[in-house]
């Protein structure tokens, strides 16, 4: 059980880094929740491990946000200055890089729906449709159409804020 | 004939579909032209959602050992378990003193008749109950409840002092009288620790070390040598990689409090070994160059954290407490990502 717990680290811990990071937008915090996950993982020792590791990693980077916004609350009271940040992009300022190119695919993502973001995600960590759906309350059905949705409006968003295409391909 | 819709193209590629379906949707494909270009459209739409995806990665890191997160998920059980006790033993606690209550509360208003009708006869009655409740619980409760606290306090406390024993005087190993009581006596705790191979490997780390001039060093394994920037180097000691095995490397510095602390690159395995040796018996590699006799910088109750990166690993050991050792090699992480 616990062998195939630590096969799934060996496998799947730079997947689950780099889910969390794409919520959390801090790559030491993405970490941090990555191991706590695991952690739990031995302890609860699930029967689906795969699927479980992701869910419980949802639920930490949700919790994680949610402190977030309250800690933005406290500080903006605090501040009692209401202009200090537009908060379109919960974290955007706490980003390490500042790479455009980066920040460019942030911005655009931001821009899906929480739902369509969170199917997205979950399927480039190379999650399974039946594990997605299972995860999400979705049909299994579903999946495909919200997949097909959310990588038309990535894109979309994408190519939106970056008219000129293949400019990036043009600097790198 | 229907054209295949979108979302089923995406699950078609996504392999999100049951035999039948795919086999339904092949053969449509391999008829309709239409198809196969909204098919070859969503394919290209799929490589360039994953390539931006790709761009939103962390900088990749040392994962931490397995090990570790073992060891924690162990503590946060047993911590969990101490708490499931705590909350009983207060709810017993919660539970007896309303019960007292409710039982006082009953007796008072059951004594207030009688003492409202005749005190001579109830006092009398009270008092003796309590004298013969006192009397009966002093010789036999007392032993009871005392024994077992006794023999607790005494087996608990020296079952924690021979682990640290056991360390020294297995590193030692000179002094059997030590030896005898801490061997008998304590778990294996923090022996246990790290996963020890045990192959002829061993042999090879004994007497194979180069020490090095820090610049010699760096010339021969460029930006890879571990380090801490800032904090000067005392030494530096490498143990060249053969048929194309990276190299293992020591560096010691020291910090302006005095400590020396060891910063470990190299091979996972040869790391864990080399950290494992390091608790059972002999500290870091010495500057000895057959490895015959061996002096002993490294305290071996030092500290050590490690992390592991692919069949890569980094380590730091040190007389620091852990949450140091941890900083450190936070810190030391990063450094070598950014390289």
């Amino acid at each position: 059980m616990t062998d195939e717990l630590e096969q799934l680290y060996q496998t799947t811990y730079t997947a689950v880094v780099r889910f969390l990071y794409r919520k959390v937008w801090d790559a030491e915090r993405a970490e941090d929740l990555a191991q706590e996950v695991f952690v739990r993982a031995l302890a609860h020792k699930p029967e689906k491990p795969r699927a479980w590791v992701f869910a419980v990693a949802a639920n930490l980077a949700r919790d994680e946000a949610r402190a977030a916004v309250r800690r933005k609350r406290h500080l903006t009271l605090l501040k009692a200055d209401p202009v200090a940040q537009p908060t379109v992009a919960p974290a955007a300022d706490t980003m390490v890089e500042h790479d455009e190119r980066v920040a460019s695919v942030h911005e655009a993502l931001i821009t899906l729906t929480a739902r369509d973001r969170e199917i997205l995600l979950l399927w480039d960590a190379g999650l399974s449709y039946p594990e997605i759906a299972g995860q999400t309350g979705l049909a299994v059905g579903a999946v495909g159409t919200t997949l097909a949705r959310a990588r038309r409006r990535l894109v979309e968003a994408h190519d939106r804020q970056n008219p000129s295409k293949g400019n990036h391909a043009a600097h790198s | 004939m229907r054209h295949i819709p979108e979302d089923e193209l995406h699950a078609y590629l996504d392999q999100g579909l049951s035999r039948s379906q795919c086999v339904e949707i092949e053969s449509h494909l391999a008829a309709c032209a239409a198809c196969q270009a909204s098919r070859d459209g969503i394919a290209a739409l799929r490589d360039r959602t994953t390539a931006l995806l790709a761009r939103l990665s962390p900088p990749r890191s040392f994962p931490t050992p397995f090990e570790t997160l073992r060891r924690r998920a162990d503590l946060q059980v047993s911590a969990r378990r101490r708490r499931v006790h705590l909350v009983a033993w207060a709810a017993s606690i919660v539970a007896a003193v309303a019960f007292g209550w409710t039982a006082s509360h009953l007796t008072s208003q059951a004594s207030t008749a009688p003492i409202a009708s005749g005190i001579p006869a109830a006092t009398p009655a009270a008092v003796s109950r309590q004298a013969v409740v006192s009397d009966s619980r002093t010789p036999t409760a007392t032993p009871a409840i005392l024994r077992p606290m006794a023999s607790d306090s005494t087996r608990a406390r020296p079952s924690r002092r021979p682990t640290r024993l056991t360390i020294r005087s297995a590193a030692a190993a000179e002094s059997p009288a030590s030896l005898v009581p801490a061997v008998s006596a304590a778990p294996e705790l923090e022996l246990t620790s790290i996963d020890i191979p045990q192959t002829a490997h061993e042999f090879e780390l004994d007497g194979m070390w180069r020490t090095m001039s820090w610049a010699g060093a760096q010339e021969e394994n460029g930006d890879k040598l571990p380090h801490i920037d800032g904090l000067p180097i005392v030494q530096v000691q490498v143990q060249a990689g053969e048929q194309g095995r990276q190299p293992l490397m020591v560096v010691a510095q020291q910090l302006s409090s005095g400590e020396v602390i060891r910063t470990i690159e190299g091979p996972a395995q040869d790391v864990s070994h080399l950290l494992a040796r390091r608790t059972m018996s002999d500290p870091v590699p010495t500057a000895s160059p057959v490895g015959s006799s061996r002096p002993n910088p490294v305290s071996p109750v030092d500290g050590s954290m490690a992390m592991q990166r692919g069949d890569r690993m980094i380590a730091i050991t040190g007389a620091l407490p852990p949450d140091s050792l941890l900083a450190m090699i936070r810190r030391l992480n990063a450094e070598m990502r950014s390289k």
